[in-house]
């Protein structure tokens, strides 16, 4: 299929007449904000969550005192919440708030689950649409209660899980830079149109994801086909240069990101298939079966694409291309064909990493360019240009982002894998699998 | 459409405080990337640097204003070593990459809840501009000047030191570039084993640019937060260093002029966009038959759109930019 060039212009063009076909359809669920009131209000909802056999149910809580005030400490108002734990707190405009409610009016019972948590403030950019909402819990947390031991171990799953997601969709941004030469500042972008397409499919469309999913996987792959035949083949036609090249995918990364931004809207969305699970126990980790799922299926799927590259002769090729484009050429490597299966592949396996990330976190616009930072951090611990190298440097790059938020506020989490970045270039700038050479 | 209304805008837009703090970060940027080849995609955290030093002189240190600029010198120079050590010596891509990281740790450190007491988080610094405004001779609260060029007194005095500012740098960045010093900067940019061959430590020489570089755009910061009266972490996110990209190749790279002269076009283009598609979407969205094309929550998204798709046809048709001239384009010289 991607033998025969004309074949793939013929798919592409199709490719090209669906996504604005879709893009129609899309707009259906084109965000609806814009409220139609002048006042602003601030709902504060007061939740009781327990843990039944795993799984975690709220219920409302009544009768808890809340006051809103300016930061300053002036009292805008205050109120009592209802039957569904609800009170609405009207402000006199857009500004910052804080939120609190009073712990001892609370059922004698109940705390909440995160203490400090007892008040929240507002900043006035959280003012979306007119009301505000915030939520308080109350009840027993989930960490509670865990060993050290656990929650390393915890951790570790966890940590294992993305990078999974990572290694797979940082495989395209190294086989690219490999075959090519190109920085692909863009490929969040890739990452991020796997997962909207698979929230098109599933949650608009509402096809279940296991049917979808593989439709998802090969779109996201002739995406990749499309940015090689309609910008970066057309560029390196033209003989402009990698670095402007590089800034054209920056350029790419923005416009697309905003397209997405345009069309899904701010917000994050939650795919429909498996989204409620319940946990259950392997020894003290607790994981639902969709990420147990998802994480077999990722270690098969990684181990396929390392076995493909080692035992294939496409594999081979492409190893071949991206260790040294002019030798592969002078030995009969249709260099090519070959970049055009990094991009199907690299955009194909994004997307698979994608609707992986969406069913274990959600969708949003920015989901992909968000993971951006990290693949960088895995493929150049890897060694950029090395297949290999983004499987394993990606994989390494997750597990110690997650496993760092036991040490660092989990907020900072990702700072670490910047410091690796920067010891890795110190130490061995050619990444631990790459050839020792000039990278000067 | 009240067109005169968008017409004194965009002309308004063109001399106004964001054209000038692009043009100031552009000029700095140019210094990097135009002049030197280097690719730095964190110009933001250069100027998130300008901007927290002068916010946490005012804020902790108890001493006047203006020493929020050795103090954010302090902090470009300690930026850009972090980002400089381990790429310069590397290719162009590397500093790229970790450029970009760096400013996005930066933006997440400064806004985070572990250190609010230091950054103060999403809220940033305020109440710290108070000399900066007593020094105003202008009354805040009326109006200067003649149409399209009205601006509030509050706002005149950071477009006159804005201006001032970018006189001075653009002196400085043309004097430095006929220097020696400046053309082994540009030989750098086009063949860096040359310069080497001749006995310079390129090294060296690409680390005082990325320092010069980032001096001059954290100034850009600083003025933004004078302007704007506080120090906001959002303000220097990853794409602020995209959009004065575009806006330094729209002018022409490695020309004084261009980034000055593509600042101001570039707002002039963003705001026209901006207040012509405000205005189609002000009573409802626009709509052909069931469809909706676009509606005014979505305005913002195809302003950048139009970014991103201008900087990629630039850099595809026109990378010298508008006015620049092709031959001191040599981004891919090596």
């Amino acid at each position: 299929m991607l033998g025969d060039s004309r074949s793939v212009k013929t798919l592409v063009l199709k490719f090209c007449l669906s996504v604005v076909s879709g893009i129609g359809l899309f707009s259906g669920f084109a965000s609806s904000a814009g409220a139609t009131s002048d006042d602003y209000s601030i709902i504060a909802n007061v939740q009781n969550q327990t843990l039944v056999d795993g799984s975690t149910s709220r219920a409302p809580v009544a009768g808890v005192a809340v006051t809103v005030t300016k930061t300053d400490g002036t009292k805008i108002g205050e109120g009592i919440t209802d039957e569904t734990g609800l009170i609405t707190i009207g402000v006199p405009s857009r500004d910052d708030y804080l939120i609190s409610i009073d712990t001892s009016t609370l059922p004698d019972d109940l705390t909440l689950i995160d203490a400090d948590k007892a008040s929240v403030s507002i900043p006035k950019d959280l003012f979306t649409t007119n009301t505000k909402r915030v939520t308080f819990f109350t009840g027993e947390g989930a960490s509670s209660g865990a060993t050290e031991l656990e929650r390393i171990l915890q951790r570790l799953a966890d940590g294992i899980r993305l990078g999974i997601i990572i290694a797979m969709c940082s495989v395209g941004l190294s086989l690219v830079f490999g075959t090519t030469g190109l920085t692909n500042f863009a490929h969040g972008e890739m990452v991020t149109f796997g997962g909207l397409m698979a929230f098109f499919f599933n949650v608009t469309l509402e096809i279940p994801i296991l049917i979808s999913g593989p439709v998802v996987i090969v779109l996201g792959g002739l995406f990749g086909l499309l940015f090689n035949w309609g910008i970066f083949a057309r560029l390196t036609k033209r003989g402009i240069g990698l670095i402007s090249q590089l800034v054209v995918t920056v350029g790419l990364s923005i416009m697309l990101r905003n397209i997405y931004l345009f069309q899904f809207g701010g917000r994050t969305k939650q795919l429909s298939s498996y989204s409620k699970q319940v946990n259950i126990e392997i020894g003290p980790i607790g994981i639902t079966p969709r990420d147990l799922t998802t994480a077999i299926l990722g270690v098969i799927i990684l181990v396929g694409v390392a076995l493909f590259l080692q035992r294939s002769r496409l594999g081979k090729a492409i190893r071949a291309v991206s260790d040294n484009v002019q030798l592969a050429s002078a030995t009969g490597i249709d260099t090519r064909k070959v970049i055009k299966v990094v991009w199907f592949a690299g955009g194909a396996l994004a997307a698979t990493g994608a609707i992986f990330r969406g069913l274990d976190e959600q969708v949003s616009f920015s989901m992909g360019s968000d993971l951006l930072f990290l693949m960088f951090a895995g493929i150049t611990l890897g060694g950029l240009g090395s297949a290999f190298g983004a499987l394993l440097g990606g994989f390494f790059i997750g597990i110690f982002v997650e496993m760092s938020s036991l040490v660092v506020p989990s907020e900072l989490k990702v700072a670490p894998a910047l410091f690796i970045l920067i010891i890795v270039l110190i130490v061995r700038p050619q990444g631990i699998l790459g050839k020792s050479q000039r990278v000067g | 459409m009240d067109w005169n209304q968008i017409f004194q805008n965009t002309v308004r837009a063109a001399v106004g405080v964001d054209a000038i703090y692009f043009a100031i970060a552009a000029l700095g940027l140019n210094v990097q990337f135009g002049y030197t080849g280097l690719v730095n995609f964190g110009q933001a955290a250069f100027m998130a640097c300008g901007s927290y030093g002068l916010g946490m002189t005012a804020q902790y240190f108890g001493v006047g204003l203006w020493w929020g600029i050795p103090l954010g010198i302090v902090f470009v120079i300690i930026l850009a070593l972090i980002v400089g050590i381990p790429t310069l010596r590397l290719r162009a891509d590397y500093l790229a990459i970790v450029t970009i990281a760096t400013a996005e740790i930066v933006r997440m450190f400064v806004r985070s809840v572990t250190f609010n007491d230091i950054f103060g988080g999403t809220d940033g610094i305020r109440n710290f501009s108070r000399e900066y405004r007593e020094l105003n001779p202008f009354n805040p609260g009326s109006t200067y000047g003649f149409a399209p060029f009205t601006f509030s007194g509050y706002t005149l005095i950071t477009v006159l030191v804005g201006w001032t500012l970018i006189a001075i740098f653009a002196l400085l960045v043309w004097q430095l570039m006929r220097s020696p010093w400046g053309r082994v900067i540009k030989g750098i940019r086009e063949d860096e084993d040359a310069v080497r061959s001749l006995g310079k430590n390129v090294y060296a020489y690409k680390m005082q640019s990325l320092i010069i570089g980032g001096i001059i755009g954290m100034f850009a910061g600083m003025l933004l937060s004078l302007d704007r009266g506080s120090v906001q972490p959002d303000n220097y996110s990853r794409d602020v260093t995209f959009y004065v990209l575009t806006a330094l190749v729209l002018g022409g790279l490695a020309k004084v002029s261009g980034s000055i002269v593509g600042s101001m076009l570039f707002w002039i283009l963003f705001v026209l966009s901006d207040n012509i598609l405000r205005e189609i979407t002000r009573n409802g969205p626009l709509r052909i038959g069931d469809f909706t094309l676009i509606q005014s929550t979505q305005v913002g998204a195809v302003n950048y759109m139009f970014v991103g798709l201008g900087l990629m046809l630039l850099m595809t048709y026109r990378p010298q930019g508008l006015f620049g001239n092709r031959k001191e384009m040599a981004l891919d010289g090596r």
